[in-house]
């Protein structure tokens, strides 16, 4: 049967729009951009009422948490799982929740670089529940004056924060491979504890059972910036737009992790740990020691068996004379430009950041609070808890934090580290080599994000 | 008076005749956008639209986010053919093309045709092999996850059992194995669609061959394989326009679609390093310059499949539009 249409045949048409419907389905996925300026005007709702939506973690702010908010606040809350990709696309479409989480440390200085997040200064000054004499310093992370960190208006605000250098340790293991216990009241040498990580791998012929040690922390980069801090140097340079992993304080920061993971001995980018955190993996005790702050200790406040074995201690050295423990995170919360209900979003803020949730956290030993006033109340009932609050108490000496760029997340760069990091591990690469071409790739991007910044 | 009544008629029925013979093909012609509007409104609506914006986007530098965005004509462009790591991640995405569609289509095939035996058991072969293929990806990349985990996978116990060293399976170099064997175990979809055209096949065609004595071979090869073409051809385009825009080694190493960073080089696919300008490095502009040129890529190799094809695949019945 034939039809006698001139030109293009049903079966081909529908071959070609099939075909046009396959790419455009491609580029269609590309998410609509708010190259317009956010709607940010002032008094769009000036009541605290009304529904507010919040992006977070379901452990830290989910469907309870927003119930319950519900109910203190007499508004409607709701909540979205937090996901950078989710995130970036009801940005750019204009649609954006109305509170986000965040990493106060490493978002901050692009958030606000991009004029994306509100400025929380009025919000703050009339607080009924934050006062600013009782706000921690860590929360200058959050705060960003167009050049540097720590000064300028306050983008956010951490509902808790630690010291993201610092090792929890499983004392069972230390047990099993005869290994005396570190000591609690000194920071352990860097080789010591690559030298501990190596002792305590536990191995099933060629099958690592348990890992001796996770260098990773909450990010490589960061990690390796923390690292070179120690021995003396830095890897951003003061105008926050270049990096130089090519010094020898950083290839010394650098080498050292090629050493940690050529051992096999913990988790790498080429050999992962399944369970994606250190959390199950360390309770399960396959883990013997572990970059995380004290926050890590709430996980053990309703876990009897790992209260018993988990033990705190300070930030590895590299002995330069420069002890420094670093906050790589003081994650909290923010406000986007293009909230719909600004002012319930700050009472949901508010309630989450200083009222009765807060206060549970510090209570749970959920990191430290960020109010001074909050401090008080973590937990020491239990022997861990007693043990690692005395350990948290004496690092507080040594708290620093490190300025962040605002010309490229964090992802961005991790993306780098992550693809090159493979061939100096297999030992394609040298160590120079491999900071030689970090410093090359991450400059790039930090060049073309000024560019479009400008 | 009877004929002075035909010669009325004949004339008026001839009339009516012709205007039908004119109008028919454009009342199918009108049955048919009818029937495909629908579709059409909203492919113009959700897939026209935002092809137009992203457009727009693709000529400007644009990080999503920013109010301060620049107008760089075809700049985004001019880099996709300078930047390494887009033309590494399109030869790796031809290369599993390549290979993904292919065995995909020979293995869904070859299950087709033993399936298509009258065997035992085969309804329950049949839903078993294709049970796979209605398994979320999600679900089946984390799956593939757990069994290829190097200290605590099924696959590295196997080998263990037998006396053999664990491998990093998912990592490079092996890792490119785990996404085929992940692309491969969805085969039950291929197999489904082969069976229909398998089952589509007048038996009489090969009871003819074999009173003829040709051998089981000679029948699939000269019967079997050109009327299942359509089919193939069918599978080969679909096949082709999925692996091109696959997303499976994202899912495979994060489980999520945030992780395009930390993909591996071997599956550092094409629209892996898409999400990654989009998501990571916010670039908005020149990710949409890319999917443009994907989108190029696809009708490219879809028109090239298409000319091709007309000279290997058999229609039984003539398709329309062709004399």
């Amino acid at each position: 049967m034939t039809t006698p249409t001139p030109g293009l045949s049903r079966r081909r048409f529908l071959a070609l729009t099939g075909a046009a419907a396959g790419g455009a389905f491609a580029v269609g996925c590309s998410p609509a951009s708010s190259t317009n300026t956010p709607a940010a005007a002032a008094g769009t709702s000036s009541s605290a009422k009304g529904a507010v939506t919040v992006m977070s973690q379901s452990g830290e702010f989910g469907p309870k948490e927003a119930k319950a908010a519900s109910q203190a606040l007499g508004l409607t809350v709701k909540t979205v799982e937090y996901d950078l990709t989710k995130l970036t696309a009801m940005l750019a479409s204009g649609n954006p929740p109305d509170v986000v989480r965040g990493m106060g440390a490493t978002d901050t200085a692009y958030l606000a670089a991009r004029e994306v997040a509100v400025d929380l200064d009025p919000y703050f000054a009339k607080s009924t529940l934050i006062k600013a004499d009782d706000i921690d310093p860590v929360n200058d992370l959050w705060r960003f004056d167009g050049q540097k960190q720590g000064a300028g208006p306050r983008y956010g605000f951490a509902k808790d924060y630690s010291q993201d250098a610092m090792l929890w340790y499983n004392s069972a293991l230390f047990d099993a491979a005869k290994v005396p216990h570190p000591n609690s009241a000194e920071p352990l040498s860097f080789d010591e504890l690559l030298d501990l990580g190596r002792r305590l791998t536990k191995r099933q012929g060629a099958k690592v059972s348990a890992y001796g040690l996770n260098a990773n922390g909450l990010s490589l980069f960061v990690t390796l910036c923390g690292m070179t801090a120690s021995a003396g140097g830095k890897v951003l340079a003061d105008d926050l737009a270049s990096v130089d992993l090519t010094s020898p304080e950083a290839l010394r920061a650098i080498t050292w992790y090629l050493d940690y993971a050529k051992a096999g001995i913990g988790p790498t980018v080429l050999n992962p740990d399944p369970n994606g955190w250190d959390g199950p993996t360390f309770q399960a005790g396959r883990m013997a020691i572990a970059t995380d702050g004290y926050w890590f200790g709430g996980l053990f406040g309703g876990d009897a068996k790992n209260a018993k074995l988990a033990h705190l201690l300070p930030a590895p050295q590299f002995g330069t004379g420069t002890r420094i423990s670093p906050c790589y995170g003081a994650t909290g919360l923010w406000m986007p430009k293009a909230g719909k209900n600004k002012d319930a979003a700050w009472a949901v803020m508010e309630w989450f950041l200083a009222g009765d949730p807060a206060k549970a956290r510090a209570a749970g030993g959920w990191g430290i609070p960020p109010l001074k006033s909050l401090q008080k109340l973590m937990p020491q009932t239990q022997p861990f808890q007693k043990e690692a609050y005395q350990v948290q108490q004496a690092e507080q000496k040594y708290f620093s934090v490190m300025t962040f760029t605002p010309y490229v997340r964090l992802d961005a760069i991790d993306a780098i580290v992550g693809r090159e990091l493979p061939k100096a591990i297999k030992g394609t690469t040298s160590a120079a080599q491999f900071a030689d071409t970090l410093t090359t790739q991450i400059n790039a991007q930090l060049a073309d994000g000024k560019k479009r910044l400008r | 008076m009877s004929s002075t009544l035909t010669e009325v008629r004949r004339p008026a029925a001839a009339t009516v005749t012709a205007a039908d013979r004119r109008r028919k093909p454009l009342r199918k012609a009108r049955t048919f956008y009818l029937f495909v509007a629908p579709w059409l409104l909203g492919f113009i609506g959700l897939t026209v639209f935002p092809l137009g914006y992203a457009f727009w986007l693709s000529l400007t530098d644009s990080d999503g986010l920013s109010p301060r965005t620049h107008f760089v004509g075809f700049e985004n462009y001019v880099e996709i053919f300078h930047d390494p790591l887009t033309l590494s991640s399109l030869a790796k995405t031809g290369l599993f093309a390549l290979v993904t569609v292919p065995l995909s289509i020979l293995a869904g095939l070859l299950l087709a045709v033993m399936l298509n035996q009258p065997i035992r058991g085969r309804g329950l072969l049949r839903a078993l092999i294709y049970l796979p293929a209605v398994v979320p990806p999600v679900g089946a990349a984390l799956t593939f996850r757990l069994i290829f985990d190097r200290d605590a996978g099924a696959a590295n116990g196997i080998l263990s059992g037998l006396g053999a060293n664990p491998i990093t399976w998912l990592v490079d170099p092996n890792v490119r194995y785990v996404l085929y064997a992940l692309v491969l175990w969805g085969c039950g979809g291929a197999m489904i669609i082969s069976l229909a055209g398998l089952q589509d096949i007048p038996r009489e065609l090969l009871e003819a061959a074999q009173v003829d004595g040709a051998s089981y071979w000679q029948s699939f090869t000269r019967i079997i394989v050109p009327l299942l073409s359509p089919v193939i051809l069918f599978q080969v385009i679909n096949g082709v326009i999925a692996s091109l825009q696959s997303f499976a080694p994202l899912l495979l190493s994060s489980g999520s679609l945030s992780g395009a960073g930390t993909v591996p080089q071997g599956n550092y696919l094409y629209m892996i390093h898409v999400f990654a300008q989009y998501f990571s490095a916010s670039r908005f502009g020149y990710a949409s310059a890319m999917l443009w040129m994907l989108f190029a890529a696809i009708l490219l190799v879809t028109l090239v499949i298409i000319k091709v094809s007309a000279r290997t695949v058999f229609y039984t019945v003539e398709p329309e539009g062709k004399k």
